[in-house]
């Protein structure tokens, strides 16, 4: 193999690469966030008969029901400590998502060099990540007090139901948008060979969604619609196909289809991270 | 440009994918076709059904809405028969409507809102008796003589006596006519008025019940309590505004239009109470379904809930008929109100049943429409026409209802009787199980409705642990056995105001005397019952050892060396907590992969369960089939030598942790 062949298969293993570390940290912090849950699962006993948690499945979900009766003094502090380490999750995500990043941009460097960049952008990202969650909250909030504020004004019923939720839809894919506008500034921070400024970036990124909207807006938005796809189509797979008692078999099934949903959403971010990485460099 | 194209391309695809996807799971999700009831092998043998009730109190009465004033003008004429033993020398009247008169009134006056709804009146109503004369005697007004009887709240006037100028023998009859004027409230609870929409129920002065031995059963109008009334006949003409739309008990017998009203005469037989409502914005649809000209009232844009309350009437009517008795009326008008009057949603009356809830209740798998569509038609049987006292034993009514919706639902949609979709099922009867299970302790269930400390108490005992003592019967003695004892029932006392004793006659001459002790101890002793193993002993059986005196002599046998047994002896001790004794199976599975069957009949505190065999003991399931659904903690029903597994709930719990990372991370 010559050397620019090597160069290529490099080049074309990198978002393999990047998707699979996005995967492998998305599955470890999901381990560690449902641990409490599954804690409190066990503690309530229902799961301690010979069928373990097969019970919990059974047509008409009345030991499931029962499981929710029993455990909820647990699953109240469960289902907080869970949220908590979700959140938290979310904020160490932004290191796999940065080495991600890295490996689209630049291959050949080692992990650990990777992860030594990573680490030293975390605080940047961190600062655009809070404002990016103070944009979109701003962006839900000012949806739903116009959602209520119109709502009065309707005669009709379903249109007074309708409207409010067609506000937060909207309202949701303003905050996508700009979180795609948030994945160009960090690309840019990501390509940066001199030290650069999280402000500095995130005016980079807005100047590009300014000067190609088009691409911004649709790369974006194909990443978005392919991942709720692979979502929409493995809950649609299951429910239709998938035995609703569950044997070991149909368990390691729903496993397999699970995680190539989510590895088939994450393909579609990483597609867009490799897309916001060519912006960032177009509008340097 | 190239990949511009290329990404609208896509996201338009899978755009379009995924709204194909979220109709099919979402908008769709638990739809079934109504299967046809599967054909009895052998027709079952039923007691005569009465033709008709014996009429007591028949009421004609001419009425006017004012619809800009919400206000009824209204003249009407009782026809009463003392069916009783005795002289009567007073009569009672309900006066239902005045508990929205003020905030002092017993049912307003509750800290904690009005009963059901929890809201209070904005808008207060009442009923004005102007006038109550005898026919045919002089025209002394008798309502001047009246007095009220609420104990401990003065302000209350919704229970009227009033003296008889003469002693009304047994058998003799009485034409009494009134005067009277409704202001309707605003909707607090199933009667009023939200805009142009009119719900009119409980709103004419109504004699309270006559029982046989001549005591009226009268009572001031509770927030939690419902109504008990005397059978008999309605003449019933409506005059309100052309624009409106009128939906009534009873079968409309003619139409007559002037001057920009309309006039309608309904007639009702063998009834109990009449109610009516009018709105300009109705849309209607209307069917014959088994024999039963089914209208539908409904409110603009709600086809698809229109047509889910059709296709359960068509579900539910014949398998109701089948079930309890045949249907008697010829006309069945269902309402569907507005959202801004959910109130009056969810509420029956003889002839017209109120449904409910918002334009996208068939979506996304709930079956909201279907369950309350199905349990207020089967108020047709329960409250209709065996018409027992919901003041003193709401669970004769809304209890065994209960019942009868989940296992008709069930019979529809089998597990997914409450909910279908994405994986999950919810059944009505694991749903009435969780509030039984919740507060199965907390009062007694056979109490009148105004001696529960609270609706939510009363909701928990009166529809869910009622529905669920009743399907633990149901499942210990078997469905259709138990669906016959019910069934003999709803005939045998048909018109007939039954109490809890003729139920229980009924469960004794057709089931046995331990269903009536169950029963008795269930409703009315707050009993309860819980099966627990705790532990699971093996021991390998070996020869015996020790010093035996036989007759040839002393023997003394050496214990044996520690070898692989080929038999183990087991034992699981089965405890039964709660003074309810309830057959119950026991589930063995062993080691070898072997299953035993073992029954207990529930006597007693403790069952020990033995067994040699070649395999040890690996667990143990009480009431594998959850039949006693009233056991109280089934967590403690099994055990297991093997450690406590949960590879499904890792499962989906990592993936939804993983999808909340996804659509809320970075």
């Amino acid at each position: 193999m010559n050397g620019g062949a090597e160069d290529r298969l490099t080049r074309r293993s990198m978002p393999v690469a990047a998707a699979m570390l996005i995967w492998i940290s998305r599955t470890v912090f999901g381990l560690l966030a449902t641990y409490p849950l599954v804690l409190a699962v066990r503690a309530t006993s229902m799961t301690a008969g010979p069928e373990g948690d097969a019970v919990l499945f059974q047509p008409g979900s009345l030991l499931l029901l029962e499981l929710l009766r029993l455990g909820a003094p647990w699953f109240g502090a469960a289902v907080e400590f869970a949220l908590l380490m979700l959140g938290l999750s979310a904020v160490l995500e932004l290191i796999p998502l940065s080495m991600a990043l890295d490996l689209l941009a630049t291959p050949g460097r080692s992990l650990l060099e990777r992860l030594a960049r990573a680490l030293r952008l975390f605080p940047k990202f961190l600062v655009l990540g809070v404002i990016g969650l103070l944009v979109q909250a701003a962006l839900l909030l000012a949806a739903s007090l116009l959602g209520s504020a119109l709502k009065p004004a309707f005669a009709d019923e379903r249109l007074q139901s309708i409207m409010p939720l067609a506000l937060i839809g909207l309202g949701l894919v303003a905050c996508a948008w700009f979180g795609a506008v948030l994945d160009i500034a960090r690309a840019t921070l990501v390509r940066a060979l001199a030290p650069s400024g999280a402000r500095v970036a995130l005016a980079q990124a807005v100047d590009c969604l300014r000067h190609r909207p088009l691409r911004v807006l649709l790369g974006s938005y194909s990443s978005v619609a392919g991942s709720a796809l692979a979502l929409l189509a493995a809950a649609w797979l299951l429910t239709r196909f998938v035995a609703p008692e569950p044997s070991s078999a149909a368990v390691a099934l729903t496993f397999a289809v699970h995680q190539f949903a989510m590895l088939f959403a994450i393909a579609w971010r990483v597609r867009w991270l490799g897309s916001a990485l060519e912006l960032s460099a177009e509008s340097d | 440009m190239r990949r511009v194209t290329q990404d609208l391309l896509l996201g338009g695809v899978f755009s379009a994918l995924c709204g194909w996807l979220f109709k099919a799971l979402l908008l769709t999700a638990g739809r079934t076709s109504a299967p046809e009831l599967a054909a009895k092998k052998d027709e079952p043998v039923w007691p005569p059904l009465a033709e008709s009730a014996a009429e007591v109190a028949s009421y004609t009465i001419e009425a006017k809405l004012d619809a800009e004033r919400h206000y009824i003008t209204a003249h009407e004429t009782i026809r009463f028969v003392n069916r009783s033993s005795v002289a009567l020398n007073e009569l009672w009247f309900h006066l239902y409507l005045n508990a929205f008169k003020n905030d002092k009134t017993l049912f307003l006056r509750s800290p904690f809102g009005a009963g059901r709804s929890g809201d209070k009146a904005k808008e207060y109503g009442y009923v004005d008796v102007k006038k109550l004369t005898i026919v045919g005697a002089d025209a002394q007004d008798l309502w001047a003589n009246r007095d009220r009887h609420s104990p401990n709240d003065p302000e209350d006037e919704t229970d009227i006596r009033v003296p008889l100028p003469s002693p009304l023998e047994p058998g003799k009859t009485l034409e009494l006519a009134l005067e009277f004027e409704d202001q309707l409230p605003e909707l607090v609870e199933r009667t009023g008025f939200v805009g142009s929409f009119h719900f009119v129920g409980q709103w004419f002065p109504k004699l309270a019940r006559l029982e046989a031995n001549g005591t009226f059963a009268h009572f001031s109008f509770h927030a939690q309590s419902e109504f008990y009334s005397d059978f008999g006949n309605y003449d019933v003409s409506l005059d309100v505004p052309s624009t409106f739309r009128v939906g009534a008990t009873g079968s409309r017998v003619s139409e007559t239009r002037d001057k920009g009203r309309t006039r309608l005469a309904y007639h009702a037989q063998n009834v109990h109470d009449f109610a009516w409502t009018a709105w300009d914005r109705f849309e209607t649809r209307s069917e014959r379904i088994a024999g039963t000209e089914v209208r539908v009232l409904y409110p603009p844009h709600q086809e698809q809930n229109a047509e889910a309350e059709l296709a359960s009437v068509r579900f539910a009517l014949p398998h109701f008929n089948a079930r309890y008795g045949p249907y008697p009326y010829s006309t069945l008008t269902l309402v569907h109100p507005p959202e801004s009057a959910a109130n009056a949603g969810g509420m029956e009356y003889p002839q017209l049943i109120t449904t409910g809830g918002p334009w996208y209740g068939t979506f996304g798998g709930a079956h909201f429409i279907d369950i309350v569509t199905t349990h207020e038609l089967g108020h047709q049987w329960f409250y209709g026409l065996l018409a027992s006292n919901e003041h003193t034993e709401p669970f004769l009514d809304e209890g065994f209802n209960s019942y009868a919706e989940a296992e008709a639902l069930e019979t529809r949609y089998g597990s997914a009787s409450v909910f279908g979709g994405l994986g999950l099922s919810v059944s009505s009867t694991a749903l009435n199980r969780l509030f039984s299970a919740a507060r199965g302790e907390d009062e007694k269930i056979a109490q009148g409705a105004a001696d529960f400390a609270t609706f939510r108490s009363l909701g928990a005992l009166v529809y869910s642990r009622t529905a669920t003592v009743l399907s633990t019967l149901a499942r210990v003695y078997g469905r259709e056995r138990f669906n016959h004892a019910l069934g003999v029932y709803t005939r045998k006392f048909r018109f007939q105001h039954p109490t809890k004793a003729d139920f229980l006659n009924v469960i004794q001459g057709e089931l046995d005397g331990r269903a009536v002790t169950a029963l008795t101890l269930a409703l009315s002793e707050r009993a309860t019952v819980d099966y627990l193993v705790r532990e699971i002993s093996n021991a390998p059986v070996s020869a015996p050892a020790g010093v035996f005196d036989g007759p040839g002599g002393r023997e003394q046998k050496k214990p044996e060396a520690p070898h692989e047994a080929a038999e183990y002896t087991s034992r699981v001790v089965v405890y039964r907590h709660g003074t309810l004794e309830l057959p119950v199976d026991i589930e063995l599975r062993f080691e070898d992969g072997t299953k035993q069957l073992r029954h207990w009949d529930g006597n007693g505190f403790t069952f020990n369960v033995d067994n040699v065999g070649p395999s040890k003991l690996a667990s143990v399931y009480v009431d594998p089939e959850q039949r006693v659904l009233l056991d109280d903690d089934r967590s403690n029903n099994w055990l297991t030598t093997k450690s406590n597994s949960t590879p499904r709930v890792r499962e989906r719990a990592l993936y939804a942790a993983q999808v909340m990372l996804g659509a809320f991370g970075p």
